[in-house]
């Protein structure tokens, strides 16, 4: 066998293994369940690498890995389908095919509503950038959620009612009216509405999705460390991308930023004053100056993009990534998400509300519920 | 077509690219190249048996300091027209090195940017890789008071002058990019921090597992790996835009993919962002992902043999032109591809 054969052998490999796993979507998304457990997960995660990586010590033994792994993971495949069915409506016009939503727990519907502001395609033909921005992403989401729910195997739980409607009663203009980005009870937030909207409406989501998986990494095993660290780095991506065209456009649209400011408030508000430590993002001093160019709040760890002097060549400054003053990201608890994607519901509401109409599903109602 | 057969053709497209790589590596690979990495290959198992002793937490941590030192150096050249204060390059590890600026056309300084948007992005990135730097000093440090377990920075040659590693590196994409000085307008700039920042996602994410059992340092690992990754999506972002009516910029995003997928291995870790097309209609390429979804990962070696701009095993050169500062030799070298 020649040099070259050898390399070229290899790389069959990786395509053999790419094919398989097409197989294996094919079959998964056309209606056979995928029960493969989640020993599956270690398997796709690496996607070939063939080097030497960091060895990965031992992991100090915790006996309830596994359900911690269940739960962190459910966690993050909810929001994965809030996510994948957004960006599927605003790309494509349609959700995810129905065989990507069974599981335990109960299945729930996506909320549509009608009338004014209802989930459809996006008409990106007037900016065909944003409308290939959307379609990447959408198509990104939909396999986090196919990734996770193979990972999970028949541990995955079903999707949960969502509600992605922008009609005055559904949840996109519930968050609007509660940032203050439009006001009154018949006022309608609709991100399906023109690619701006669609580009606020992805500001929502993109980086209470960062926080979410960073918040996760000191819990999630050895075993799915990998993969959820590669889920944040896409997560991020997305997050960096919507935000970098809405301060390309906001530098001559300044209403852009500060829509933002107010959505980054808003999830400011929902989610507690719970101070950071050093790791998951230490929070400014209240009254302080914060990179988005506001005064920092209690417990603020969320940004707009604003920053300083904005459009200014020579001083200007962006805060395209929101991150504290050791320009780590900042890190959310599985309940500060809640808070945020249930719209600040708080006491006995605390466990659904705004995406998720009927809460969240998870075999460990712990991860149901956002701070009291 | 339905939404089943959309997501396939999506993820036949995420496959295709890999397939044109393969139409790559039969083309490009020189007779060396190959020696090299089908020795590699042949070598894999035994090589993944061979390193017992893994590095220390200490020394993945100032594994990624030296990137900080590269990264924030370059920015803060292009930015302001300076380097890092000399307070933030001491440390008892390894040699402490300068800034090899070059002189001349493509020398390292401040960029005249036209666009207040990317000047401002530049400003940013700048102050959060100074921020990196600060907090892996501090990090490393501990409680004490001692940088005896800082690494250095070692010497950092950013320079695009003839000589200097940008020129090495503009020289080395396949294509080449000829006559590029990164520090030369809004669009160079964007160039020249396109051949970092994946890079950074990647070594991170390839670290992450190394750090398990220190939770704090973990989660803080995760909060740099996040923070590449966003400053990767506004170099790729800005480059793909700014394609739409300059194509250039998006096919030497490949190019330069090309050459970091040519020295790292046979492994397809690392793509453009040229878009692709499905079900008739066009789909960006801002994030480089696997057909899971998923950013990849990179190993040190991996990481090195980019920064070293070598396929080889090998312990300086490139960015890095006497190495990088670790008292672990055995994260010193690039990988053998």
């Amino acid at each position: 066998m020649t040099h070259e054969t050898s390399i070229l052998e290899i790389i069959e490999k990786t395509t053999a293994r790419r094919n398989a796993r097409r197989a294996f979507m094919k079959t998964a998304a056309g209606g056979v369940a995928a029960v493969g457990g989640l020993s599956l997960l270690a398997a796709c995660g690496d996607d070939g690498a063939m080097s030497t990586p960091f060895p990965t010590p031992t992991p100090t033994p915790t006996p309830t890995a596994v359900s911690v792994d269940v739960a962190v993971l459910n966690f993050a495949l909810n929001l994965e389908y809030l996510e994948a069915q957004f960006y599927s409506y605003a790309a494509f016009g349609t959700g995810l095919p129905a065989s990507s939503l069974t599981g335990t727990g109960t299945q729930g519907a996506v909320i549509t509503g009608s009338g004014a502001g209802f989930p459809r395609a996006v008409d990106f033909s007037g900016d065909p950038l944003i409308g290939q921005y959307a379609r990447e992403i959408a198509y990104d989401e939909i396999a986090h959620v196919n990734f996770l729910r193979a990972a999970l195997g028949s541990m995955a739980v079903a999707q949960p009612a969502i509600n992605i409607s922008g009609t005055a009663d559904g949840a996109f203009s519930a968050a609007a009216r509660a940032a203050g980005v439009i006001t009154g009870t018949s006022a309608t937030f609709d991100p399906y509405l023109n690619p701006t909207n669609f580009l606020l409406g992805a500001y929502i989501f993109e980086d209470v999705g960062v926080t979410a998986y960073k918040g996760a990494s000191p819990v999630i095993s050895a075993t799915y460390l990998d993969a959820a660290a590669g889920i944040l780095a896409a997560e991020a991506y997305h997050a960096g991308l919507v935000r970098t065209i809405l301060y390309s456009r906001g530098v001559t649209n300044r209403d852009l930023i500060t829509a933002t400011q107010m959505i980054s408030d808003l999830r400011d508000n929902a989610d507690g004053t719970a101070t950071g430590t050093l790791a998951g993002g230490t929070t400014p001093t209240a009254g302080s100056a914060s990179p988005d160019g506001t005064a920092a709040k209690a417990g603020d760890d969320d940004q707009g993009i604003g920053g300083t002097n904005i459009g200014v060549l020579a001083t200007g400054v962006s805060n395209i990534v929101p991150t504290d003053v050791n320009g780590l990201a900042y890190s959310r608890s599985t309940q500060q998400v809640h808070n945020i994607v249930y719209l600040n519901a708080t006491g006995a509401n605390r466990t659904s509300g705004g995406f998720f109409p009927a809460g969240t599903n998870n075999p460990n109602p712990a991860f149901t519920v956002g701070l009291g | 077509m339905t939404q089943t057969d959309q997501i396939i053709e999506a993820f036949d497209a995420r496959a295709r690219r890999r397939e044109e790589r393969r139409g790559f590596f039969k083309n490009v690979m020189g007779a060396a190249a190959v020696t090299a990495a089908g020795a590699a290959a042949m070598s894999i198992a035994s090589e993944a048996q061979a390193q017992t002793t893994g590095p220390s937490e200490v020394d993945v941590l100032n594994f990624a300091l030296n990137l900080e030192y590269l990264e924030a150096q370059f920015y803060s050249y292009a930015s302001t027209g300076q380097g890092l204060p000399a307070n933030l390059l001491t440390g008892g590890v390894g040699t402490q090195g300068a800034v090899q600026t070059g002189t001349g056309v493509g020398s390292a300084r401040q960029v005249v940017f036209t666009d207040p948007a990317i000047a401002a992005y530049a400003r940013e990135i700048t102050q959060d890789e100074i921020a990196h730097v600060t907090f892996l000093r501090a990090a490393i440090r501990g409680t004490g008071t001692s940088d005896a377990l800082i690494a250095a920075q070692p010497a950092i040659n950013i320079s695009g002058a003839t000589g200097g590693a940008f020129a090495a590196a503009a020289a080395s994409t396949m294509p080449a990019l000829t006559g590029f000085d990164p520090y030369a307008d809004d669009n160079s700039f964007l160039q020249a921090a396109f051949i970092f920042e994946d890079v950074g996602v990647t070594a991170y994410k390839g670290a992450a597992g190394a750090l398990i059992n220190n939770k704090v340092y973990l989660e803080a690992a995760a909060g740099i790996l996040a923070v590449e990754a966003y400053h990767a999506a506004i170099v790729r972002t800005a480059l793909y835009a700014r394609g739409a009516t300059l194509p250039a910029l998006r096919s030497n995003t490949d190019a330069i993919s090309n050459l970091r997928d040519s020295v790292d291995g046979t492994t397809d870790l690392d793509q453009g962002v040229s878009p692709t097309t499905v079900s008739g209609q066009t789909v960006s390429n801002i994030v480089p992902l696997d057909v899971n979804g998923l950013a990849f990962s990179r190993t040190p070696a991996q990481v090195l043999n980019i920064v070293y701009l070598n396929p080889r095993s090998v312990t300086a050169g490139g960015f890095f032109p006497n190495g990088i500062n670790n008292s672990n030799t055995a994260i010193r070298s690039s990988g053998a591809n």
